[in-house]
């Protein structure tokens, strides 16, 4: 069932079985999963159904350093759906080695291993919409593909691995129906969670407090809570939440907020592949199941091991966007139509610098001199994606010149100043603002660049490509933007350590016995992935915990009746 | 025990023929219009459903008849009734009737067999609903009858579920269709529903109205995942996503000319092979959240269901070996 908030009035308790706090990727998982099981599901989603800027609005925070983070309120999306109404869809498990402790990557290592969350991936990754759960070029395709670089392999130096990419789902939209017809769980839209209210002893949570969009004021209560609101929310709502535990709830450690990771990205360098530009595969293949599928460099975990770096993937990308030199029509013609680009999307076609009118007139030469291109690319780019409902991922272009940068999406080691706090502000609900301060480790950069000497010595070694690159500007290009929008990670981590995290390996607060939290916000380490597929399988573990537990206390119950 | 099946050389009557045979202590008589070749160990008749006196005569020693007779909305209503009054006439012998599950009409959610009926999806879903309540007036009149209410029936030999989808994805007329292909497809194998007929002769006397069963496999996939599986078992793939736009171009573009081609084709009497249509009442069948809830047939027709890989191998092999 799905209704808005405002049916009911001011003072009213709402009980349930289990409140679901969020209606994003985690939320809608966790509600889809609990269908059917009779366990009177409550989901409270803050924003409406159609994008809504009152409710965006309340997002909106400080950031400390503005050129190294975005604004609080973009790349997240405070609405039914969250942010899957505006990611880009890139899917790709955790590694095996993600979960180990690695002693490169200080409180590396999750109280879990990939063969606890393993279970749970073919059926988030058919939630998402990415198709078969198959990330191995070798066995991906009817028929096989051909390899990224003919004539390249090595034993170090994987390209096998893929990323698999999503429609995007807007799981808000894809799964409505579902939810609507859904007699044991109830979608309340317009229903803001102000805060998490503990019993007097601060061992559970009595109930939430929620203000709906027209103000009125409810309160929640159930035999488990499940905070579902992405890195940023999660920390500010607990430690908003200071009437029982002063510093906040989850936090005797102060751990909630710290630790705060995104990846670090960007174009690195440039690649020169030789023989014929046919003999390169950098865009992407279409998987039997009609998924857009892309192959990524990665060095192999034994190798990762021996050098002592953080996990690591490349992509083949064309040269940067922002210089006029590449000569590349459509470049120029992105580069020239930037202000009509998403923030989130047109992001790196800005990168901070005024250049000044003669750049822009040797971008526009680029277009003229090459209207073909633009063309093509444009008819492309409507048919495959402006039309399509599974959309064609990124701009790739023509390889003409076997020339590329790598595009770097990096882990990132998590650092306790690395931080999200509450501000002094407070939003038109009175919740404190949230301000963002996010730090990397020169270590960080070290590792990339180990990585890419070792990429380039594979290269070098094979015969068949050459990369260089230069590791004195190698910081600028991978913070040149700041840190990767909207992997909002690690603000609630998790372990076993209560003095270095803040869940337990089933999401459950530690000192609080019927909190949990579903999301990124979980993330102990960061990976090389980007995180929505493993907060998808998360949720769907959590799913099944919480069924467990649920069916337990109702036994125990039985029993004490009978008793 | 002497069971005579109706329509038994239709797809879901020869597959409960075929059964039915299998068993010993079973003497299977195949009726259907024009009499075809019958299973080996049954008899055919031929026999028209609509006419009473030629029933009462086929019904004559029998214990028990399943009514697989399709047709328009006429013969499923008449169809229905005409077997009543001669079974009555007959010494009332049991009757096992192949329903839908299309009484339920447009519900939603998780349906049972105490969910009312609902008149909304047009002729099919009345007649059916028309036909079950004479069975209702053949247990008042002191008849016994089970009524089966099968999901989208697959196997070999299916037609619509098989087959028109299979000719559909092999054009890539038909993929992922997203939220629109987000229903469940209540699959049951042919098989299973032979299988549940067997259990519903087995089935004591029910003392009041004629019990009803759901019958779809609990582990069957949504539409998009059929249409998916199906895609790439046959190598119609990559498995194409379409929009609700290219929906809408199937149904009012290409299935009404195909409508047209099809009217024009009967006037001139010619036979032509033409490629199925989109209709509206499937897009709406493929979007619509409706899950049957098969756990009274698990449990009182003793049904273990045929796994959907099961299912969908068979499927396919049909319409690999199928002349189409």
């Amino acid at each position: 069932m799905i209704e808005s908030a405002q049916v009911h009035a001011d003072g009213q308790t709402l009980s349930c079985g289990i409140c679901i706090v969020g209606g994003g990727a985690a939320g809608i998982t966790l509600a889809l999963s609990l269908i059917g099981k009779g366990l009177d599901v409550l989901l409270l989603e803050a924003g409406q159904e159609q994008a809504d800027a009152a409710s965006q609005s309340l997002y909106e925070g400080e950031v400390v350093d503005e050129r190294m983070h975005s604004p609080t309120d973009k790349y997240r999306h405070r609405g039914w759906g969250g942010s899957t109404t505006i990611w880009g869809g890139r899917c790709m498990p955790f590694d095996p080695i993600d979960f180990e402790a690695r002693p490169q990557v200080p409180l590396s290592g999750w109280p879990l291993s990939l063969s606890d969350i393993a279970p749970f991936y073919p059926q988030a990754n058919a939630y998402l919409e990415a198709g078969h759960f198959e990330y191995d070029a070798r066995d991906a395709f009817d028929p096989p593909a051909p390899p990224l670089i003919a004539g390249f392999a090595s034993p170090s130096l994987s390209t096998e691995g893929l990323e698999r990419f999503s429609c995007p789902t807007n799981m808000g939209q894809r799964y409505r129906a579902r939810l609507a017809v859904a007699k044991d769980v109830r979608v309340l839209m317009g229903a803001n969670c102000t805060a998490v209210h503990l019993t007097n002893d601060g061992t559970r949570v009595d109930s939430v407090a929620v203000t709906t969009s027209a103000g009125a004021k409810l309160r929640v209560t159930a035999s488990a809570f499940v905070l579902a609101i992405g890195g940023l929310e999660t920390a500010r709502l607990l430690l908003a939440s200071r009437d029982v535990r002063p510093a906040g709830v989850g936090n005797a450690h102060d751990v909630v907020g710290r630790y705060y990771m995104c990846h670090l990205a960007g174009n690195v360098g440039r690649l020169t592949i030789s023989g014929s530009p046919t003999a390169v595969r950098h865009g992407y293949e279409v998987s039997p199941d009609g998924v857009y599928c892309r192959r990524r460099l990665q060095l192999t975990p034994e190798v990762q091991r021996w050098l002592g770096v953080s996990n690591l993937i490349a992509r083949l990308h064309f040269p940067k966007i922002t210089d006029p030199a590449h000569r590349n029509g459509v470049l120029s013609g992105l580069y020239l139509a930037r202000h009509f680009i998403s923030y989130e999307y047109g992001k790196r076609l800005n990168d901070g610098h005024g250049k000044g009118l003669l750049h822009e007139l040797r971008h526009l030469w680029n277009v003229l001199t090459h209207p073909a291109d633009a063309l093509t690319f444009i008819a492309h780019w409507i048919r495959k994606r402006t039309l399509a409902d599974r959309k064609f991922p990124s701009i790739i272009l023509r390889n003409r010149t076997n020339r590329f940068s790598l595009d770097v999406h990096a882990e990132q080691i998590p650092l306790p100043e690395s931080r999200v706090t509450l501000g002094t502000q407070t939003d038109a609900l009175g919740m404190p603002r949230i301000k963002v301060d996010w730090r990397y480790s020169p270590d960080d950069i070290k590792m990339v660049e180990r990585t890419l000497r070792r990429m380039a010595d594979e290269f070098a070694a094979s015969g068949a490509a050459r990369f260089e690159f230069d590791p004195a500007t190698l910081e600028d290009d991978l913070t040149r933007f700041g840190a990767y929008g909207g992997h909002h990670l690690g603000t609630a981590r998790m372990g076993s350590d209560p003095t270095t995290s803040v869940v337990d390996a089933n999401c459950r607060v530690h000192d609080v016995s019927n909190l949990f939290i579903a999301g990124g916000a979980v993330f102990p380490t960061s990976s090389q992935a980007n995180p929505t597929l493993t907060i998808v399988a998360l949720a769907l573990r959590l799913s099944e915990h919480l069924q467990q537990l649920l069916a337990a206390q109702v036994l125990a119950a039985m029993d004490r009746d009978a008793a | 025990m002497k069971v005579l099946v109706l329509g038994g050389t239709g797809f879901i009557g020869r597959e409960v023929a075929r059964r039915l045979s299998s068993q010993d202590s079973t003497e299977v008589v195949v009726a259907s219009r024009r009499a075809q070749g019958s299973p080996a160990g049954s008899s055919g008749i031929s026999v028209d459903a609509l006419d009473q006196a030629a029933l009462t005569r086929a019904l004559e020693g029998v214990d028990a008849v399943v009514n697989c007779v399709a047709g328009d909305g006429g013969a499923i209503v008449q169809g229905a009734e005409t077997l009543v009054r001669a079974a009555l006439d007959a010494g009332r012998p049991r009757v096992v009737h192949m329903s839908t599950m299309s009484v339920y009409g447009g519900a939603q959610g998780l349906v049972d067999e105490s969910h009312p009926t609902r008149d909304d999806l047009g002729w099919y879903g009345h007649a059916k609903i028309e036909a079950e309540a004479s069975f209702d007036r053949y247990r008042q009149a002191g008849g016994n009858a089970v009524i089966l209410r099968p999901g989208c029936v697959v196997g070999a030999g299916g037609v619509d579920w098989v087959g028109r989808l299979a000719r559909l994805l092999e054009l890539r007329r038909l993929g992922d269709l997203g939220a629109a292909g987000d229903g469940p497809t209540n699959l049951v194998d042919v098989a299973d529903v032979a299988q549940a007929v067997v259990g519903a002769l087995a089935l004591p006397q029910s003392p009041n109205g004629a019990p009803r069963f759901n019958l779809a496999a609990p582990d069957g996939p949504r539409w998009n995942a059929y249409f998916t599986d199906l895609a790439i078992a046959l190598g119609a793939t990559p498995v194409r996503r379409l929009t609700a736009r290219a929906m809408k171009r199937e149904i009012y573009l290409r299935g009404i000319a195909l409508k047209m081609a099809e009217r024009l084709a009967g006037k001139l009497g010619a036979r032509v092979d033409l490629p199925p249509a989109i209709t509206p009442s499937l897009t709406r069948l493929w979007s619509q959240q409706i899950q049957l809830d098969s756990g009274a047939a698990t449990r009182d027709l003793r049904l273990s269901w045929t796994p959907y890989a099961q299912t969908l191998q068979r499927s396919v092999d049909w319409w690999r070996g199928s002349p189409s």
